[in-house]
């Protein structure tokens, strides 16, 4: 008896192994994360031979593993750093970068909160730690939690390039792993301040006007509203022309994708 | 001591046991209590309409004749919601430019309301992404939504020195007078009937694939990839682990190295499982690249690494309990050490062994930290069990997390996260009643 369920699981396994299923790994930003999941079940519903997984560990993660060679697609929400592309090279890969949506960052606070607008400088004060107070910003008399994502992160890098310009965020500041997790952390927090990406704004977090402009995807999509960005799909080389991973690392062109991007509450690259 | 101070220290003794007791078993129902009753909602609700919907087109299951007529029903009652809704754009367009700019956000507010509570309105292109194409599926989510289309929530910023205040303001104030007044009282009056709420035992939670990441269907690929990562890491770690415990209690001598190898042995049973995990992204993938990306082999791996520990110290502790005289007996009858360790030692310490492998498989199934970096993704499809050795896999622990903190609606699908949670400590505890059970049944059976 033994013996034939082993054999039969040998039989099993040889017969897998000569239709193997193709894979798709996809590996990266939480940011992006929604796209691909949703650009995944929209490949999956017509391709079920393809199993496309998505996993959201940051866009740092996302690097690493473009590196490593274990994950076929990387998606970031901010692009290669040099030394990136250094290691990737060394390891014999070759990232190509795949513009799939634009994301603002919107400057997320407690919707009880009754700030509705804050410039650049501002907020590069409240995360220095030289504004504490949201009194000093036309606020009630509240001390400020400011919530950042973890250095791990493309939303953070976008953050402190174009808000921080570089500088470091003050030593108070709450560090947590993903954007649902920010927005977890404002909605519960009143005096919270913190970013994420244009799709995690609903209703229980409040977005500010930054420097007078709405993050809205037409004020992200002119470069009206001043914290904004592309989010990127890294592919090793260009995808081969006709294969399952070229059809998929596509679907941003085509109509659906677009329309997938907009509705889950990003900007798509060729909107309007 | 004299004998009353004996009698109240050793009544003192007993109550703080009873106690303790009692607050350990009072912790216990407080943590699953919620479980059990959040849990279970996601398998027995009140479904709606939009829920048999689901069923029947994403899934192929459920009457379709029966279905047709219910939702003509619901189609019935919905009706008029879009007549009135029709006659009100009829209106807005016959108005002057300026006031129908001003009805016109607040319009869309409550035409997106309806459109997240009933579904795309007819007519309408199917949308592509699945969760806009249906309603809400449960009940109380209907309710929910129910009331977001009923009110508005605006926030009084009117005292500056305090935060805000929210405000529910009923959204037919502002329609009053228009053919969109209507609407409200109806939507309130009639929501059962286009709804169809029905009692829904949706035991197919379990196996049921997710669609639209678990915003509709079940956990079959999380369920799937636990039983998978716990089978591959018992297959790892249970012959490699008892063929230790046997090695260091009847092969080996004793002496420094031993000692040595105890020691390790016991300081990897305190390593934290994020240790565990980073060495197996590092090691079995980086390193040795058991696998092209991450995959439930490196997963299992990782995870027998864990348990192992657990494993040898329970193992040598059942051999160490087996009675010399049964060794030196079958000894002495002339069975060589080897045959002996088999057909001797081994059975009398089954009952030991086997439950420190069931406990350490309750582990193994239950841990998150590991498999983060080496097994576990947020989406994937259930795998064949030979795509076991190259692909990763949604597993019970990593998604309960992934859930909770980075899901985009999270608040929509609190239900599919009890529904995890339970299923998780379900799989638990059944591990564990198993442990006993077969413990219970062999020392019957070795006592004859």
């Amino acid at each position: 008896m033994k013996k034939q369920i082993l054999t039969a699981t040998a039989a099993l396994a040889l017969a897998g192994a000569a239709h193997a299923s193709e894979t798709i790994v996809i590996d990266g930003s939480t940011t992006v994360g929604p796209i691909a999941k949703a650009f995944a079940e929209y490949y999956m519903a017509a391709n079920p031979e393809v199993n496309i997984t998505v996993s959201e560990s940051g866009s740092g993660n996302g690097a690493k593993a473009m590196v490593n060679g274990t994950c076929d697609v990387a998606i970031m929400s901010r692009p290669m750093k040099d030394s990136e592309f250094k290691a990737a090279a060394d390891h014999g890969a070759q990232p190509v970068a795949h513009v799939v949506a634009l994301d603002g960052l919107p400057i997320l606070v407690h919707p009880s909160n009754p700030v509705q607008d804050l410039t650049v400088e501002q907020i590069r004060k409240i995360f220095l730690g030289e504004i504490s107070n949201w009194s000093q910003v036309g606020g009630p008399n509240k001390e400020i939690v400011t919530i950042s994502r973890d250095t791990n992160s493309g939303t953070y890098e976008t953050f402190a390039g174009l808000v921080m310009n570089k500088e470091k965020i003050g030593e108070k500041c709450e560090y947590v792993g993903s954007n649902g997790a920010i927005r977890q952390r404002v909605q519960t927090t009143p005096a919270a301040i913190g970013y994420a990406g244009l799709g995690f704004v609903d209703k229980t977090v409040k977005a500010l006007k930054v420097n007078g402009i709405y993050p809205s995807p037409e004020t992200v999509q002119t470069g009206e509203y001043p914290i904004a960005r592309p989010l990127f799909m890294y592919t090793n080389g260009y995808p081969k022309l006709g294969s399952s991973l070229y059809q998929f690392m596509t679907i941003h062109l085509t109509e659906d994708g677009q329309e997938m991007v907009e509705e889950i509450g990003f900007v798509p690259v060729t909107a309007y | 001591m004299r004998l009353e101070t004996r009698k109240l220290l050793d009544k003192a003794f007993s109550g703080l046991g009873l106690i303790s007791i009692a607050v350990m078993a009072i912790a216990l129902l407080l943590i699953l209590t919620p479980i059990v009753w959040r849990g279970s909602k996601a398998f027995i609700f009140k479904g709606t309409i939009e829920h048999r919907r689901v069923m029947l087109e994403l899934f192929d299951r459920g009457n379709p004749e029966k279905f047709n007529q219910e939702s003509a029903d619901a189609a019935a009652a919905r009706a008029p919601v879009y007549q009135m809704m029709e006659a009100f754009e009829a209106e807005m367009k016959a108005m002057d430019r300026k006031k129908r700019k001003e009805y016109k956000a607040p319009f869309r507010e409550v035409e997106n309301a309806l459109e997240e509570l009933l579904g795309p309105m007819p007519g309408q292109r199917t949308p592509v992404l699945l969760r806009q194409r249906y309603g809400q599926t449960r009940w109380d989510r209907a309710l929910v939504k129910l009331h977001e289309t009923l009110y508005s929530e605006e926030w009084d910023y009117s005292n500056a020195d305090a935060m805000g205040v929210l405000v529910e303001k009923p959204r037919v104030d502002f329609f009053t007078g228009t053919e969109l007044e209507p609407l409200f009282q109806y939507l309130e009056d009639y929501l059962p009937e286009m709804m169809q709420p029905k009692t829904t035992f949706y035991y197919q939670f379990i196996t049921d694939k997710s669609k639209d990441s678990h915003i509709f269907g079940g956990i079959w690929p999380e369920v799937l990839g636990t039983i998978y990562l716990t089978i591959g890491a018992m297959i790892f770690a249970i012959p490699m682990g008892v063929i230790a415990a046997i090695y260091l209690c009847e092969y080996a001598k004793e002496g420094r190295i031993i000692s040595f190898i105890r020691i390790c042995i016991s300081t990897l049973a305190g390593v934290p499982s994020i240790v565990f995990g980073l060495f197996g992204l590092a090691f079995f993938l980086n390193t040795i690249q058991v696998s092209d990306s991450k995959s439930v082999l490196a997963g299992s791996l990782t995870l027998s690494l864990l348990i192992l520990p657990t494993i040898i110290r329970s193992s040598e502790e059942a051999i160490l309990a087996v009675p010399r005289a049964y060794k030196e007996a079958s000894l002495g009858l002339g069975a060589s050490r080897w045959h002996t360790v088999l057909t001797v030692i081994l059975p009398a310490a089954m009952p030991g062994i086997l439950t420190g492998i069931v406990i350490s498989m309750g582990r193994a199934a239950g841990e998150t930290a590991p498999i983060i970096f080496t097994a576990a993704v947020s989406v994937g499809a259930p795998l064949k069990i030979w795509e076991t050795l190259s692909q990763p896999t949604p597993a019970l622990p990593w998604n309960i997390y992934n859930l909770c903190t980075e899901h985009e609606a999270v608040d929509e699908i609190r239900h599919v996260q009890y529904g995890m949670v339970f299923t998780l400590v379900a799989i638990v505890l059944l591990l564990n009643l198993a442990a006993i059970l077969m413990r219970a049944r062999i020392s019957k059976k070795l006592r004859g």
